[in-house]
């Protein structure tokens, strides 16, 4: 069960038009492909996604799921979104674990032994197969999974408490004075029929958030449930930020950054259209970064990530930035630490972003989608670009 | 005017004079343009015209030609009534023996399934053409100027004449003569490209039959110049057909030029090609690369110029690389230098060495070779 339905605000001007889980990511992908491809590499082939905010680009994006392999004549992928019931008022998701429990009728239909929660807004690999495994090792009804964090950081992040075993005895969320390293990911697995239980008795509590970190994990710990940590290893972030978006895009360029996307054995798919290979102008330089069909560069670009049918035109710079599918940098435009949205035009001689070179409070400049910044003007650090903006005349 | 059409792509070519790159496909099933199949381009141009129905008349060596187009889905053609149909040899009458002798001869091949199409015309077409057709306005002037048979053409002439027809224009806008495979280049050269009604090529297959007559360019358009309406369609955009080794690699370098890739690859009319799930090429710290039309997947740390490269090609660090095709998954090791070199799938090429054909006659590597 995927959850899919974050609005993802603070993503601000990205997730006006979109629910955070469609937001492009990598060059080829949507945040929701890493956990849709790691099902089915996992081998997991009944997958349900739960929808809410913005769902029209998300539900058209997994369609039939066949990109993931998940159109299925028994099982497949299933986009849920909440709906109206008889005799009573119909609700929106009140939270993670309201959402699951609206549809318990789903669940039931396929009466699975095990269920998997995940999140639509991570970036990672694993092997949820290995995750099971660990769970019926230890005959658990939950187990959570969990990463190492530096200390340091621990007071961000839901921490388990775990004895010898590895068997969680005390949740804390974003404690003060943490007692371990071991962060949720806000992935779970569940016995089905103990998960069916305590959502029928968490939904009948008034005064419960509906939500599985807040409610489920910490009820479910209290009644003495065996509830157990499962240390993944690898690559993982949570891209619902501005800047851990942009971090997470940067850190694809990097060949060891922990997600290879070039390894066959564990390949993550996506609807993407058909477009030429990508065109090198003959004063092209590009450098440390990823280049995706239908771009045209004849400019500069370094230390970036274009999607597709991206344009960057003669003497125009583009550094350290995110360039979404269809957008257009005019020649001699400069545009860095920036994120530019779908089909976005950088007018000729503008200036977008920029910063680091040591500089400690800078941020990411963002424009959103389908706007046009003007012929030389100057979009600064940290904006948040929501209209068009004219260009700043002849200087 | 949608679905009047059904589709026939003759897929069985073959060109001897295409050495490595039809060891293991026909013509048809060649990589071209960096991450297609040139039957991709011909797929794509009925779809884009709203044809659903499309039949792949196909004889030998067509593994690599199933295994691309598959149920067809990537080019919308995997339907409950009608899509893509593979139209092997032997399946429906079985006095056929050794290889289609010509067009007539493939068609008289399938005449049941002929007789069951759906549709009121038909466009027969080369599986080994790279063109972006506007098939939908081709339909229309057929149906305008009450044509018997509408023949595509083209003014700027480029084939090999030997493989090629041309046509000779008459006063009344007519084609009032054919030379098939002639020595050298008259007129508009055919693309091979024909919309005719259902009647009438159900009752030129069975006449050809009856007569043992085996090419539809001279049994139907020369014998008939005078009997049919026959008129041109006179398409004055690039077109590359695959004739050879060298002619090939000239139709590859031609697409490194902006104007012909504009003709290629019309925004309204998108090429279609089998999905392979690639995440985005990368370019590494010391990498240069210019001039060159590269598709997803690949690993770029070396250098590369003026080239084409496929899919899931790796170029590692202090290689060079240029005027070259590279086909799917090769791999070029640590300071290698290739120039003017056609590289087919999965080849592979070791650390340091060097290899260099010319312009006019590049060297062809054949797949999974290793140098």
């Amino acid at each position: 069960m995927l959850l899919a339905g974050g609005q993802g605000s603070r993503l601000h001007a990205l997730t006006s038009h979109v629910a955070k889980p469609a937001v492009p990511f990598g060059g080829k992908y949507r945040i929701i492909d890493f956990p849709l491809s790691n099902c089915i590499n996992s081998g997991i082939d009944t997958v349900g996604v739960l929808t809410q905010y913005r769902p029209m680009e998300l539900n058209a994006y997994i369609g039939n799921g066949e990109p993931w392999d998940l159109d299925r004549s028994y099982g497949g992928v299933h986009i849920l979104p909440p709906y109206m019931r008889e005799g009573e008022k119909g609700t929106w998701y009140k939270g993670t674990a309201n959402a699951i429990y609206q549809n318990i009728n789903f669940l039931d239909t396929y009466n699975p032994d095990y269920v998997l929660i995940l999140s639509g807004d991570h970036v990672y690999k694993m092997d949820y197969a290995d995750l099971l495994r660990r769970h019926k090792e230890a005959k658990a009804a939950c187990t959570i999974s969990v990463l190492e964090v530096p200390m340091a950081e621990a007071p961000r992040f839901g921490i388990m408490n775990v004895d010898e075993n590895d068997d969680i005895y005390e949740f804390e969320e974003k404690p003060k004075k943490p007692k371990s390293n071991l962060a949720s990911m806000g992935i779970y697995i569940f016995t089905w029929k103990k998960l069916r239980e305590y959502l029928i008795a968490d939904e009948e509590d008034e005064k419960s958030a509906n939500d599985f970190g807040k409610n489920i994990i910490p009820a479910m710990l209290d009644a003495g449930e065996k509830m157990t940590a499962y240390r993944f290893k690898g690559y993982w972030k949570d891209v619902g930020t501005i800047d851990s978006l942009w971090d997470a895009n940067m850190d694809m360029l990097s060949p060891d950054n922990g997600i290879d996307l070039y390894d066959s054995e564990w390949p993550i798919y996506a609807r993407t259209p058909t477009k030429p290979p990508h065109f090198m102008g003959k004063d092209a330089k590009v450098v440390h970064a990823m280049v995706t069909g239908g771009c045209e560069v004849y400019g500069t670009v370094e230390n970036s990530v274009l999607f597709h049918s991206v344009i960057v035109e003669e003497g125009a710079v583009v550094r350290y930035s995110i360039l979404m599918p269809g957008t257009v940098v005019k020649a001699g435009a400069v545009v860095e630490y920036s994120i530019v949205a779908e089909n976005s035009v950088i007018g000729e001689r503008a200036r977008v972003g920029a910063s680091p070179d040591g500089s400690e409070d800078w941020g990411v400049a963002v424009v959103a989608q389908n706007l046009t910044v003007g012929p030389d003007a100057v979009v600064s650090p940290k904006a948040m670009i929501t209209r068009n903006v004219k260009g700043g005349g002849v200087k | 005017m949608m679905n009047k059409m059904h589709g026939i792509i003759f897929s069985y070519l073959s060109n001897p004079d295409l050495r490595e790159l039809t060891q293991n496909r026909n013509t048809c099933s060649i990589p071209y343009g960096g991450r297609y199949r040139v039957i991709d381009f011909m797929l794509s141009n009925m779809v884009n015209a709203g044809i659903s129905d499309v039949g792949l008349i196909v004889h030998a060596n067509y593994q690599s030609l199933l295994d691309h187009v598959g149920s067809g889905k990537d080019w919308d053609l995997s339907r409950k009534h009608g899509g893509l149909r593979i139209l092997p040899p032997f399946s429906y009458s079985g006095k056929r023996e050794g290889l289609y002798r010509g067009r007539m001869d493939a068609l008289a091949g399938i005449r049941s399934y002929l007789q069951n199409i759906r549709q009121d015309y038909v466009v027969l077409a080369g599986g080994d053409l790279a063109v972006s057709l506007p098939l939908r306005d081709i339909f229309e002037a057929h149906i305008r100027n009450d044509a018997d048979i509408t023949a595509v053409c083209t003014g700027h002439p480029k084939g090999d004449p030997k493989g090629c027809d041309y046509f000779t224009i008459g006063a009344g806008g007519r084609i009032t003569d054919v030379s098939v495979h002639p020595p050298v280049a008259q007129g508009c050269e055919s693309l091979e490209v024909y919309i005719l009604s259902k009647e009438l090529l159900l009752s030129l297959v069975d006449h050809c039959a009856a007569h043992n007559i085996h090419s539809f360019s001279i049994g139907v358009l020369q014998a008939m110049v005078g009997q049919l309406k026959i008129l041109p369609y006179v398409f004055d955009g690039y077109a590359a057909r695959l004739q050879s080794v060298a002619g090939y690699f000239a139709r590859s370098m031609e697409l490194l030029d902006p104007t012909v890739r504009g003709q290629l690859f019309v925004p309204d009319r998108p090429v279609r090609t089998k999905d392979r799930s690639d995440p985005s090429t990368y370019y590494g710290p010391d990498s240069r690369s210019f001039n060159s039309l590269v598709a997803d997947g690949c690993v770029i740390e070396g250098e590369v110029e003026n080239s084409i490269l496929f899919r899931g090609v790796r170029v590692e660090k202090g290689a060079k690389v240029s005027g070259c095709v590279l086909m799917q998954g090769t791999t070029i090791q640590a300071g290698a230098v290739l120039k003017y070199a056609i590289t087919d799938k999965n080849v592979r090429v070791n650390p340091g060495r060097m290899l260099m054909g010319h312009s006019t006659y590049p060297l062809a590597i054949a797949k999974n070779e290793i140098v």
